[in-house]
């Protein structure tokens, strides 16, 4: 089973350089070596500041929340940040 | 309006440090008898700039529109930003107080300027939509004067009725929305007030210092935030960048709050509706008055650039779309233009609306149905003075048992059930279910503890803060979104602070926000109190409490005794 990668905005363009429309990017991530959210960023060298919210399986999260296959992660990037990140505080495991 | 007469009266002293809301509910609760008919001859519609509306503080150019609701029975504000406010206040009007009722059929506008008040009568605009209709009036009055109006629905005397006021353009999307004030306003026999500021002396200004001190603080804050900065998140795609936020949050009400995430939401997102309207040639972004750094605003128009609507905010597309099981935008475009056309708050004819839908009126998805069930208001056939009275009386009538309301007003874009603390802001606060009460001031900057996670339960006092914040800088004349920038950079929140004392010649510091907010929901809460309402009306309907939404699963679990601890 993959985890699921939702990319916002102009974070879907660290996966497909020339992504069109509008919809988010939807992508299919098997690799045994991601365990954590902030392993995703790596893989497609996305800085943490570009990112403003993270969700995964719909609860917002940080960059130490642990993931695992049949997980969805959404990334909005930093231009979309609005809400979350003033109200709540970020579920992390570590 | 009993003789329609008009004049100027002196503010009195101990009203002279009040703004916006604060003058309103205050205003409201001495002159106001709680038990009144919201209808009739007792009941006043007041309208009140904000403290720093009019100067050159940025972000600034709000109105507050305060009464006795019709929708809920309590006290209402219901505030917008729009060019009216501004000439408003350069022309040192604290407050319009209409009050009384004008006997038979006649509707009047009240012209005001420099020398005093003026009514005209104004039956050639009833039973009309207000596009054309304000189109009539910059003609007529000319194209620098504020507009502010009400529509067919406040004729029918609908408790879904806003107030609407002019953008720069002139177009009428500028809403004070809430609460059925604009069926207040035509029970009087007034459908419009113009405001001609030729001849304003300006805003006075106590402490030019530190009122210029204060705004560059502030100015400086809004244009490096990310949120609130020019290319950030409000400027590049206006309130609606929420639309895929809360959807991925589970917490995007679809089909009449049946679930909290759709897929199909992605198609109306902020993100598509900003590039649709750069692909159309509508504008983007765009201010609701002038001096706003954060412009989050917009035209949003038809194909090639036609027929012009206004802003389409995150809560309409929500109420119009989503929630309604509507997934396109166009759609949701024709039916925000119908609401400003007939002059209804977009959030509770959305509620209504996906209601109808329910009830068996149209099917759910049915974008066309939906735009002509608005057309039964513009109308005026009996379904369409049903539809007009908003959310609860559609529902009663048409024998649905999920309707979504507190204290009779429909509930905004956020599912209780999956973000938690605003469904106790809905209970709570003297207005009706109101996202507006409780926003976006930070939880941090106000000392409160806790581990906010959306799904916990314990948000009493959390609520409680938000809503004593939110009432200050509804006095402030300042939009809330200024928030988010003060929140993260702290000399943003001093020159909020320092620009009320250049204004007032006052000494307030950051510790008096709080407690300003405090007397304002104080005067209402009291309002309420004596109009009826007891803790049993803060609580939100059963289908919250009994339906778990999906996909968290979750129902609302906040205690009652917590709700009652808000307060």
């Amino acid at each position: 089973m993959s985890i699921n990668l939702k990319l916002f905005g102009d974070l879907r363009i660290k996966a497909e350089p020339n992504v069109s429309g509008t919809l988010p990017l939807r992508l299919k991530i098997d690799d045994s070596e991601i365990m954590w959210v902030a392993d995703i960023l790596r893989k497609f060298k996305i800085e943490d500041s570009e990112v403003s919210h993270i969700f995964v399986n719909g609860r917002y999260a940080g960059f130490k929340k642990r993931v695992k296959p049949g997980d969805t992660v959404s990334l909005f990037p930093r231009n979309m940040g609005l809400l979350y990140k003033w109200y709540f505080k970020r579920e992390e495991d570590e | 309006m009993n003789n329609l007469e008009a004049k100027f009266e002196d503010l009195p002293s101990d009203y002279a440090a009040l703004g916006g809301r604060g003058m309103t509910s205050t205003i409201v609760a001495k002159e106001v008898p709680p038990t009144c008919n919201p209808l009739g001859i007792h009941n006043k519609i007041v309208f009140a700039p904000g403290i720093v509306t009019g100067t050159a503080a940025p972000s600034s150019g709000r109105l507050s529109v305060g009464g006795k609701s019709p929708l809920t029975g309590g006290i209402k504000e219901a505030n917008a930003g729009t060019p009216f406010a501004q000439m408003l206040a350069r022309m040192r009007i604290g407050a319009i107080i209409v009050e009384g009722k004008h006997q038979g059929d006649d509707y009047y506008l009240l012209k005001v300027t420099m020398d005093g008040g003026e009514f005209i009568k104004a039956n050639k605009w009833s039973g009309k939509g207000l596009y054309g209709v304000y189109k009539d009036l910059s003609k007529e009055f000319g194209s620098k004067v504020g507009i502010c109006g009400v529509g067919i629905a406040a004729e029918l005397l609908g408790a879904m009725s806003g107030v609407c006021f002019n953008d720069p353009e002139g177009l009428p999307s500028r809403y004070a929305g809430r609460g059925g004030l604009g069926a207040v306003m035509a029970s009087k026999g007034l459908k419009f007030i113009i405001v001609d500021e030729t001849g304003a002396p300006g805003v006075e200004i106590a402490d030019q210092e530190v009122f210029k001190v204060g705004i560059k603080k502030l100015r400086d804050a809004l244009t490096t935030h990310d949120v609130t900065k020019p290319g950030g998140a409000l400027n590049s795609y206006g309130t609606a960048v929420l639309v895929n936020i809360i959807n991925e949050a589970g917490g995007l009400p679809q089909r009449n709050f049946s679930a909290g995430r759709d897929e199909r939401a992605e198609k109306v997102s902020g993100e598509a509706k900003a590039e649709e309207i750069k692909k159309r040639g509508g504008t983007r972004p765009h201010y609701c008055n002038p001096g706003c750094i954060i412009q989050c605003s917009e035209i949003w128009v038809k194909p090639g650039n036609k027929d012009p609507v206004g802003v389409l905010e995150y809560e309409s597309v929500w109420a119009l779309g989503p929630n309604s099981g509507i997934y396109n935008l166009d759609d949701i475009g024709e039916l925000n233009r119908a609401c400003n056309d007939l002059g209804c708050d977009t959030i509770e004819a959305g509620d209504t609306i996906a209601v109808a839908m329910e009830g068996g009126l149209v099917n759910f998805g049915d974008g066309k149905g939906a735009l002509k069930l608005m057309d039964e208001i513009r109308k005026k056939t009996p379904t369409g003075k049903i539809l007009a009275n908003g959310t609860e009386i559609t529902g009663k009538v048409l024998g649905v048992t999920r309707i979504p309301t507190v204290k009779g007003q429909g509930l905004p874009a956020y599912d209780p059930r999956a973000i938690k603390g605003i469904g106790v802001t809905f209970a709570t606060t003297p207005m009706g279910a109101d996202h507006t009460a409780g926003y976006a001031i930070a939880p941090e900057i106000l000392g409160v503890g806790g581990t906010l996670d959306p799904m916990d339960p314990k948000k009493a006092e959390v609520s409680r803060n938000l809503q004593l914040a939110t009432a200050a800088v509804d006095a402030t004349g300042y939009c809330l979104f200024i928030a988010f920038a003060v929140l993260d950079i702290p000399e943003g929140l001093e020159g909020v602070v320092e620009s009320l004392n250049g204004v007032l010649g006052t000494n307030l510091t950051v510790n008096d926000v709080a407690p300003i907010g405090k007397s304002i929901i104080d005067i209402e809460l009291e309002f309420n109190k004596k109009a009826g309402f007891t803790s049993l009306h803060d609580r939100l309907p059963e289908m919250f409490l009994e339906e778990k939404l999906p996909p968290h699963n979750t129902v609302f679990d906040v205690s009652d005794s917590d709700l009652d601890s808000v307060f």
